[in-house]
């Protein structure tokens, strides 16, 4: 919703240290704390496992209560139906693009900024870097109306590329990569100083592999953000040929309610694959980059 | 993990980062200026001129077809005078306090239980589960969830009919949809600080437990005594996020009830959006934009200087 | 991380930059969206709230207007949205991006909104071609062009509309033991209909249905009831287009909805009515912004009634509804039983440069030929009397199609959607008011509509 929400996640290797070894019987506070832990999954799994269900029924049954978790009967109607109503192939690639170039370049600019704000000195450092992260506190909906006008003066108007060139700088990539380089030893650096290397040369072949977990964490959380952003391409955008798939999907609902829920829900939940496989493939480099962080 | 970072940063900070001897200064400035410039630039087009560009807008009277009117303070005066306006930022308030709090406590809670004795799969499940909402984008989750607290044919108030609860009207009483836009809005974001917590409490080192358990510390005592102190500076980088994050909630009650009913679930970010896109209010628009920016920051600050009382860093 | 020969890291970076520098060229044409056909071409573009598949349905349309004129080319613009709200604040998107459309397919709540700033008046062009439009004419309702005259200027052809009259689900009524309601049936009809049905009903059952908004919200319970929330007078002027097209008819220069009455007695009754239905469990409380589940709640028998127009038809019937599963009665009659319409027609941008080639789509739409290409189905209701007939309903129903049409002949006073220049305000006040009104208590219903009444007052006195 925000770029306050792309924040990362943290390590959790080292979470559990084994306090007692042997096996002990379940006390109370423990079979307490684990039906905590088992009831607030439920309530979080719950209504993703209701989506999956419902769009594998058919209007006429999406509402039948109680509702069935583990569809008996399925009918792929609805998956069917999401393909013919909208053009899935070219918003996701229009997706896909979008995705791929802001997150692409999130990475090259914030390890550029974040390494210059943690390891180069410059007068005015750290005022540039507050102002910097103040403009995360600007909602989006504030700027659009200015950032759609220098758009059209640049004459991108309703093309992608509106919607990506705003969104490669990131004041929270930039504020990441610097905590993220400033846990790296200094000593490296000042090994390579000595060794005749230069600023370029410590940068590009020292820090920024180290630093590489930590771009993992920028491009999956800009992936992320950006899979299923909307009021941004809401307002940038024009032609449907331009439209990302959050869009797509609301032009399921239909005008004046005269879509079927189970099309809509269908829709939800084709979108959500390709978020899911970032998610998967990208915990592990999460966890890890995080912990590389802290403890190199 | 930031919070993690701090400390290191603050010694790597005061023992000279830099790397010395690099020529002289004026390569020192372009060195600087290429590895800043496309942040930098990019953030000044796309950012901060825009951000100067609407504080000039609020001065004017514009629908964007028309060339803009200068009108003074007209805007603002409408603004504070504005019910609907006052309102709004009165529930997003409202809504950043509870929000936040429930968000914190839910989180902080699953992050402490997750990190007790397990089996590794069972806290992968967990650690994934938790997270997962957070993948899902925000409008997504909201029409799932409008059909959930349907009142009439919703899952939520089935479950409640089975212990004997009537239909609640979630959507449309103003109370039952303010509680609604809360937990929607938690239920997707707490996985976020969920993270960040289990990565704070990953980087308190085990002999501190350890220690105190040698004293006889156990359960809350440790929780209190040792836990919380030190994962306040992860308290505080999560405390500042969810609460820039709140104070612009949009989405959620964009779709869940446009606002209603009545103004029971209008919030600031809305009423700007509505100005600007349904009544074509731009310059209205902006002057609340900068009144919501204030608050923003003046909210921010307030965090920062609270924690110098309540932040302990190792 | 393990240390890599460097060379390898070299080549590995490398081979990187070309990769990306590749999939930059090879997406381009993408990226900068110049692989969209008719882009930045001089085509007349033709702006319509839909889908892409709303745009393709249309793509028989285009064809047989490029049959007739062959010298224009044609772009149809489909433009999401939730409601006709959003999709003009995308028109003027497109107008500050510098690339208005020619033509726009503009409803009832937008007209005067078109009218007063973006719109071309048809004047002249329809005198031009009178006797090409006669035809036209004469197969449509004169309370329909009406809705579309501004200040004894008109602006658009109306092509289709809806009005709110009453869907009921023959189910529901057959096991609460009743038929189809006749034709004058009162509010007291109705409401005894809803609590035969709420007693013979599950529990997640909802004998009324409505949505709040502009249309089918509040307003036609208004108009039943002899009033309305804004005042509403009519424009002079327009006799050039009455006595030329309409000898005899009694019409207006247009509609003028220039204050509230929002504290007239008659609309706090309407509203405590609604309440009432609310607080006794017969009618929904309204969501705001909702109906996004109103067809398959409907075609899925939990819905009673509900007020809509004929383009539901269609969707009842994708959503797997038969023909004798639901029918439709007009609005119950309360002092009047006027009732409240939608209209839909093309407009053309005072801004184009193609005013002659847009006025020619607008004339072609307006064809009996051009208005079966874009209606082969009751998805909406042709403004064309011949039109609306049985083959139409044939497939989807319902039995009582007549009613559609009817509206308009039967109850004359029948009038279009209170929407003046200012819509987007007025709406957004009266659906906030609305939901708070009957969300709660009777005392709280005098309060809200003095709400509704500052509200008003305040969106109305803005310069539009």
């Amino acid at each position: 919703m925000t770029t306050a929400t792309v924040t990362p996640p943290a390590p959790t290797t080292r979470a559990a240290p084994p306090r007692r070894s042997s096996r002990a019987v379940p006390t109370p506070s423990t079979v307490a704390r684990t039906a905590f832990l088992v009831v607030a999954a439920a309530l979080t799994l719950g209504p993703v496992i209701w989506t999956v269900s419902t769009s594998l029924r058919s209007p006429a049954e999406s509402f039948t209560l109680p509702p069935q978790l583990i569809p008996t009967d399925p009918d792929l109607t609805p998956y069917i139906q999401v393909f013919a109503q909208i053009n899935m192939g070219l918003l996701t690639l229009n997706s896909a693009l979008v995705t791929g170039f802001i997150a692409v370049g999130q990475m090259l600019t914030a390890a550029l900024a974040g390494y210059a704000f943690a390891r180069l000195e410059f007068r005015g450092r750290s005022l540039w870097f507050s102002l910097v992260l103040a403009t995360m506190m600007v909602p989006v909906q504030v700027t659009i109306v200015p950032v759609f006008m220098i758009i059209r003066g640049m004459g991108l108007s309703d093309t992608l590329l509106a919607l990506i060139l705003p969104a490669i700088p990131t004041a929270f990539g930039t504020f990441l990569m610097r905590q993220y380089f400033l846990g790296l030893p200094v000593e490296l650096g000042e090994a390579a100083s000595i060794d005749g290397a230069g600023p370029w040369r410590t940068f590009a072949s020292i820090y920024a592999p180290l630093a590489l977990p930590g771009l993992a964490i920028i491009g999956i959380l800009a992936f992320n953000f950006h899979w299923n952003e909307f009021f941004r391409p809401l307002i940038l955008t024009i032609s449907e040929q331009n439209f990302t798939l959050p869009l797509g999907l609301v032009s399921l609902q239909g005008n004046m309610g005269t879509g079927s829920i189970s099309v809509v829900l269908a829709g939800v939940v084709l979108s959500m694959i390709p978020a899911l496989v970032v998610f998967l493939f990208g915990q592990r480099p999460l966890r890890e980059g995080l912990t590389a962080g802290v403890s190199k | 993990m930031t919070a993690a970072a701090l400390p290191t940063a603050r010694a790597a900070v005061d023992r000279g980062s830099g790397p010395r001897s690099q020529g002289p200064a004026w390569r020192r400035r372009v060195v600087v200026l290429t590895f800043l410039a496309p942040t930098i630039i990019g953030i000044g087009i796309f950012t901060l001129g825009p951000i100067v560009a609407s504080i000039l807008l609020a001065f004017f009277r514009w629908d964007i077809i028309t060339d803009p009117e200068f009108v003074g303070l007209t805007n603002f005066v409408d603004v504070v005078a504005d019910p609907t306006v006052r309102v709004s930022f009165i529930n997003t308030l409202v809504f950043v306090v509870v929000a936040v709090t429930l968000q914190i406590a839910v989180s902080l809670a699953l992050a402490v239980l997750i990190s007790q004795r397990m089996p590794t799969w069972a806290r992968t499940f967990f650690r994934s589960v938790f997270f997962f909402p957070l993948i899902l984008s925000a409008a997504s989750v909201s029409i799932i969830m409008r059909y959930l607290f349907n009142e009439e044919f919703g899952v939520v108030n089935w479950l409640l009919s089975l212990v004997g609860i009537g239909g609640v009207p979630w959507l449309t009483s103003p109370t039952a949809s303010a509680v609604v836009i809360v937990l929607v809005y938690v239920w997707q974001q707490f996985g976020f600080t969920f993270l960040l917590f289990v990565g704070g409490l990953a980087s308190i080192p085990t002999e501190v437990y350890e220690a105190s358990s040698i004293d006889g510390a156990t359960g809350w005592r440790q929780l209190r005594s040792i836990t919380l102190p030190l994962l306040s500076p992860t308290m505080l980088v999560a405390c500042v996020m969810a609460v820039i994050s709140a104070l612009q909630i949009f989405d959620q009650p964009y779709v869940l009830t446009r606002g209603g009913p009545g103004d029971a679930t209008r919030t600031a970010v809305m009423v700007i959006y509505e100005s600007a896109f349904r009544q074509l209010e731009f310059g209205r628009a902006s002057a609340i934009g900068v009144v919501l920016m204030l608050l923003i920051m003046g909210v921010t600050a307030l965090q920062f200087r609270l924690s110098r009382r309540f932040v302990f860093y190792q | 991380m393990h240390r890599q020969p460097e060379i390898t890291r070299r080549v590995a970076l490398g081979a990187l930059g070309v990769a990306g520098a590749a999939t930059v060229g090879l997406s381009w044409p993408r990226l900068t969206a110049s692989d969209i056909p008719g882009r930045g071409e001089d085509v007349l573009t033709v702006a319509i709230l839909g889908t892409s598949q709303d745009a393709a349905a249309r793509q028989s349309l285009v064809d047989a207007f490029t049959e007739a004129h062959p010298d224009i080319r044609v772009r149809i613009q489909a433009i999401q949205g939730n409601d006709w709200g959003d999709f003009f604040s995308k028109i003027l998107t497109m107008i500050a991006a510098g690339t208005p459309p020619d033509v726009v397919n503009v409803a009832t709540e937008g007209t005067q909104l078109f009218a007063s700033r973006m719109a071309e008046p048809l004047d002249s062009y329809v005198l031009r071609d009178a006797a090409d439009l006669q035809e036209y004419f004469d197969d449509v309702h004169p309370t329909l062009l009406e809705a579309f005259m501004y200040e004894g200027s008109l602006f658009q052809l109306p092509t289709d509309f809806n009005a709110a009259n009453m869907y009921l689900n023959t189910d529901a009524l057959n096991s609460a033991g009743l038929e189809r309601p006749p034709d004058d049936w009162t509010k007291d009809d109705f409401t005894d209909l809803l609590r035969a049905m709420r007693t013979t009903n599950a529990d997640d059952f909802v004998p009324y249905f409505w949505t709040n908004r502009l249309f089918g919200g509040l307003v036609p319970w208004l108009y039943v009831n002899d009033t309305s929330f804004l005042t509403e007078t009519k424009a002079p002027g327009g006799n050039w287009f009455w006595d030329r097209f309409y000898p005899g008819e009694q019409r207006s220069g247009g509609y003028r909805w220039l204050e509230s009455n929002a504290e007239d007695p008659l609309v706090a009754e309407s509203v405590e009515y609604l309440r009432e239905l609310v607080a006794e469990g017969l009618g929904t409380r309204p969501e705001e912004g909702g109906g996004g589940a109103l067809v398959g709640l409907f075609a899925s028998g939990r819905i009673g009634t509900t007020p809509a127009g004929g383009y539901w038809a269609q969707g009842l019937h994708e959503a797997g509804m038969d023909a004798d599963g639901f029918d439709v009665q007009f609005f119950p009659r309360w002092r009047t039983q006027r009732h409240q319409f939608g209209a839909a027609g093309y407009a053309i941008m005072a801004t184009s440069e193609r005013k002659d080639a847009a006025w020619e789509w607008v004339k072609f739409s307006a064809t009996k030929p051009a208005m079966e290409l874009a209606y082969p189905r009751p998805t909406t209701t042709p403004t064309r009397r011949s039109m609306v007939n049985e083959a139409f309903y044939a497939d989807t129903g319902p039995r009582s199609w007549q009613v559609f049409y009817d509206t308009l002949d039967t109850f004359p006073t029948t009038g279009p959607i209170p929407a003046p220049p200012q819509q987007a305000a007025v709406e957004t006040a009266l659906i906030k008011n609305v939901s708070a009104a009957v969300s709660g208590s009777a005392a709280g219903v005098p309060g809200a509509l003095a709400a509704l009444d500052r509200d008003l007052t305040q969106a109305l006195r803005r310069v539009s």
